[in-house]
């Protein structure tokens, strides 16, 4: 039995320590806890730890099969993501206990803090005295058991699972029902009580999901397409993509569903042009090797950057959303070009990790297919907190999608039509955050980058939270950005224009002394090596293309991405829609994509008189319109645009999307 | 954004503790802000005195500042016993027995005040617990109870004054901790200030100590003040309140922000998180207790 005297380590070298003897299979006392937080955190061996004293927030996240016991309390997320494994707590535990389990078994012998179990897939909570609000919000699988009384709203808006009240429901949550215990089930619960020596008499109420909001009332009809750029084109008042918008709620009753990102006219980087006259580009073969692309992401705090050919990454998008061979795809063209994909809300596959060099893991607020595992093996970690194409919501995927080997990986029930919640359980503020952050960095071992995704909403503050909370880089997504399926008004009309998100930000890190100390990498409508060059002008680090990616590899932009039926096998899960997509033939076609913008980004980079793209700088553009100037500051020079249209025509060099068919 | 601390002794031979406690309290949990740390202190009130303080900066403006602010004392017939200018910020101990509402909005028009009570004095400053502790000697400070606070800023700047706790601006002696987000904040500060109120900050917090200040005078307990808080007040909020003889706390309906506390023979301490109250007694393992959402509860001094 090893000892950890944390009145002399820190919680960073005890975890070290912790891991080693894990590793070793030896058991460990750890001494003088006094509360502090990320006790154990990131433990994949199944060790026997004993906490003398009381643990702080995330105590045990992120494990999978040790068996912790805490002498006294607990703070917030206790057990976070755990998969196998167990944690005995002999006093109260904070909020969110329990948080996002995948099989492991909690036991709380005192209360229970607010919002237990939340998001859980499966395994055991278990708490011997009261809860609090809310236990089992939005859980999707899984059971708790509160032999005390339950809190106000227990079972809110859960999806799965079922949850075990000894003492009094006060009061059930939205969507959720009480319904008889069959005695198989309740001796089940007896012999869990009885493994861990729990005397209980008393009665049990059961609670599930009562199943009325599972599925919208009725579904997203297909519409005759309108592909997304014919819509996008006609600016009037009244006009076709209005008209198909009122059939569709005329059937639907509600809010429209649709992919895709804002089609009206908004300011963008379109609106910018480059000083000088870059109309004469040479249609130089060699100028990608004649200056340096090569991109850093994510060292500030002595992780391991992500290291890039060129300043252009693959923008977050899920396997869920998309299909796997489009995932694989995108996988493959990012190693061709030598730089990342980046997993989105569902998960790793083990096909994305053989294919992509490197890639970003993504973190949200269901945890959907989130574990220690895949974080351990990814080369950057990212929290989600929102997306370009709608600021302040959760993903959503309709049920045609979520099939058997989604809601596995996922960890949710086959069929429903998923609402990602808006928000993480254990980030509810700027100072939650930090601690969230930190958890990442200890769970491994402080060699990854950790970034955040930010939808550009109220982008100035947000900066400056991401920089003070310490995280790596950004990934900055603007109103132009897209998704798989979100509400139409919410596409259009909620954020902000990604060329405002850039300045904002820049204003931002500026303001706080920290202009060129945290990297942004912008996204939301990047489309080719120019908008790319002028977000970078614009202060951007790098940038990242999902649509423009997504086109290259076969997309037909029908806007019907939601319904899961893809006719070109991209946004489906349906196995005979999918087989209609070549992943080695779109993944060549997503690289050759890449590969121009790599061509575009160099020779406007040479033509500027570089020798390194990072030396752009705003003084190399103007504004083309009054709006554009407004929000950039930049000269305002209109007689400049004629210039801007003749180098989109002059930077199409040695036809790269000439030989794009199979 | 932030970390909050209170604590209340109950015996006259602890009374040592308050400035050194507030500290190990507040180092504990400087990861939720890091921006900057405040203490609002209770000193022994004296009768006819109040404490004034001001963030007045540095050179010659300060020079200028301070003189404008005796002026206007002078013009009140406030005369000043004692005066203390630490780290910024300027301190006079004043005899006083006009209308101290009155006085306070004229003072805020010609500089910025940190706090007036008989018995009340806010000390903050950007920088962590340790580094205000430099420029203020809270170390040293005794007395029965105070609250504190760190400081992550998001929407306002990074400066002493936008630092926490919050005076109830021309209410003598309330001061707030809040960490959340008050989303009905510009209703409610309008609703105030048609009734003549001044806000001297766009600071959430600062409206719910006028909030609470506001019914203590006129008579209503600070227990019934917190309690109307939580169904007036929307938004996230874990906050703290004191005034000369009492503390207090109130948790908003949705549970969002922390809160834990401790309460023994000797002394009621309450955090943003377990990590502080376990510094005031290493090693030990505490009983304690996470008041629930949509909670209240007050403590009077009894030394």
């Amino acid at each position: 039995m090893a000892q950890i005297d944390l009145a002399r380590l820190s919680v960073r070298e005890a975890n070290e320590l912790l891991r080693k003897y894990g590793a070793e299979r030896e058991d460990v006392d750890i001494l003088n806890p006094d509360a502090r937080h990320h006790v154990g955190v990131g433990l994949v061996h199944p060790i026997n730890v004993r906490v003398h004293g009381s643990a702080g927030y995330f105590c045990a996240g992120l494990t999978d099969g040790p068996r912790f016991t805490v002498d006294n309390n607990v703070g917030w997320g206790v057990a976070d993501n755990m998969l196998q494994g167990s944690i005995v707590v002999n006093g109260n535990a904070g909020a969110i206990a329990g948080v996002a389990i995948r099989g492991a078994e909690v036991v709380i012998k005192g209360n229970m803090g607010s919002r237990a179990g939340q998001v859980m897939k499966a395994g055991t909570l278990l708490c011997c005295g009261n809860a609090n609000f809310m236990a089992g919000y939005m859980m999707y699988g899984g059971r708790i058991v509160i032999l005390g009384d339950s809190g106000d709203k227990v079972g809110q808006d859960m999806t799965g699972g079922n949850i075990y009240v000894g003492g009094k429901v006060i009061a059930l949550g939205t969507d959720a029902m009480q319904t008889d215990l069959p005695s198989a089930e309740e001796e089940e619960i007896r012999a869990f009580l009885e493994r861990y020596k729990i005397p209980f008499k008393g009665k049990l109420q059961k609670i599930v999901n009562a199943g009325k909001n599972l599925r919208y009332g009725k579904p997203e009809p297909r519409v005759r397409i309108i592909p997304f750029f014919m819509a996008s084109e006609q600016q009037g008042y009244w006009n076709t993509k209005v008209q198909e918008d009122i059939y569709v709620k005329a059937q639907i009753g509600r809010y429209r569903i649709r992919g895709y990102g804002a089609g009206r006219p908004l300011p963008h980087i379109n609106d910018l042009a480059f000083r000088k006259d870059l109309t004469n580009l040479p249609a130089d073969p060699e100028i990608t090797k004649k200056v340096n692309l090569r991109t850093q992401l994510g060292g500030r705090n002595g992780a391991k950057p992500l290291d890039l050919s060129m300043p252009v990454m693959i923008a977050p998008m899920s396997y869920g959303a998309l299909s796997k061979s489009t995932k694989v795809a995108l996988a493959i063209a990012s190693a061709l070009s030598d730089t990342s994909e980046n997993t989105g809300e569902g998960g790793l596959s083990n096909e994305q990790r053989e294919a992509a060099k490197q890639i970003i893991y993504q973190c949200l607020s269901g945890r959907l297919g989130w574990n220690i595992h895949d974080m351990q093996r990814a080369n950057g970690l990212e929290i989600y907190i929102s997306q370009g194409a709608k600021p302040g919501l959760g993903g959503q995927l309709m049920a045609k999608k979520v099939t058997k080997e989604i809601a596995r990986i996922r960890g949710i029930p086959e069929g429903i039509d998923l609402r990602s919640p808006s928000r993480h359980p254990d980030v509810l503020g700027a100072d939650d955050l930090v601690i969230k952050v930190e958890e990442f960095r200890e769970a491994t071992g402080y060699r990854l980058p950790v970034s955040v995704k930010l939808g550009a909403g109220r982008v100035r503050d947000d900066i400056k939270i991401a920089y003070k909370d310490g995280f790596d880089f950004v990934e900055l997504d603007g109103l132009q950005g897209s998704t798989g399926a979100a509400g139409n008004e919410v596409l259009e009309f909620v954020g902000i224009p990604t060329i405002s998100a850039i300045q904002e930000a820049m204003d931002a890190l500026s303001e706080i002394g920290a202009s060129g100390k945290m990297p942004v990498v912008l996204m939301g409508g990047i489309k080719d090596g120019i908008d790319a060059c002028k977000a970078m002008a614009l202060g951007a680090h790098a940038v990242a293309v999902g649509t423009g990616a997504i086109i290259a590899g076969g997309c037909i932009a029908c806007l019907q991405c939601h319904v899961g039926q893809c006719v070109v096998g991209i946004a489906t899960q349906d196995p005979e829609h999918e087989k209609r997509y070549n992943t080695p033939v779109e993944a060549r076609n997503i690289h050759r994509y890449l590969e121009s913008l790599r061509w575009q980004i160099a020779a406007i980079t040479h033509a500027l008189g570089y020798s390194d793209v990072h030396q752009i700088s705003r003084n190399d553009l103007v504004a083309l319109t009054p709006e554009a100037a407004a929000i950039t500051r930049l000269p305002y020079e209109p007689e400049l645009a004629e210039r801007a249209k003749l180098l989109r025509k002059a930077s199409l060099p040695n036809s790269t999307l000439g030989d794009r068919l199979p | 954004m932030c970390g909050i601390a209170g604590i209340m002794y109950k015996h006259k031979s602890a009374r040592a503790g308050v400035g050194k406690a507030l500290i190990s309290m507040l180092d504990a949990c400087q990861h939720r802000g890091p921006d900057s740390t405040g203490f609002a202190l209770y000193h022994e009130p004296k009768d006819g005195e109040y404490r004034l303080r001001f963030y007045v900066g540095e050179g010659d403006a300060a020079e200028a500042t301070v003189g404008r602010i005796r002026e206007k004392l002078a013009e009140y017939q406030a005369e000043i016993i004692d005066q203390e200018r630490a780290a910024g910020s300027q301190a006079f101990r004043v005899r006083f027995s006009g209308d101290l509402q009155k006085l306070s909005y004229d003072l805020e028009h010609i500089a910025k005040v940190f706090s007036i009570g008989s018995s009340l004095d806010i000390v903050k400053d950007i920088g962590g617990a340790h580094d205000v502790d430099r420029g203020y000697h809270v170390d040293d400070f005794k007395g029965t109870h105070g609250i504190g606070h760190v400081r992550l800023a998001t929407e306002s700047d990074v400066a002493p004054d936008a630092s926490h706790p919050f005076w109830a601006t021309g209410f003598a002696d309330v001061a707030i901790v809040h960490n959340g987000q008050i989303t009905n904040y510009w209703k409610m500060r309008r609703r105030l200030e048609k009734r003549g109120f001044e806000f001297n900050t766009d600071n959430d917090s600062e409206l719910i100590a006028v909030y609470l200040a506001d019914k203590l005078s006129h008579g209503v307990s600070l227990e019934e003040a917190l309690k109307t808080s939580i169904d007036d007040l929307d938004g996230t909020f874990s906050f703290l309140v004191s005034t000369k003889d009492e503390i207090g706390y109130a948790k908003d309906r949705l549970a969002a922000k922390p809160m834990i506390m401790l309460e023994n023979d000797d002394l009621i301490a309450i955090a943003s998180e377990e990590v502080s109250l376990n510094r005031l007694f290493p090693g030990s393992a505490l009983n304690t207790h996470e008041p629930p959402p949509g909670t209240f509860r007050t403590w009077r001094r009894s030394i």
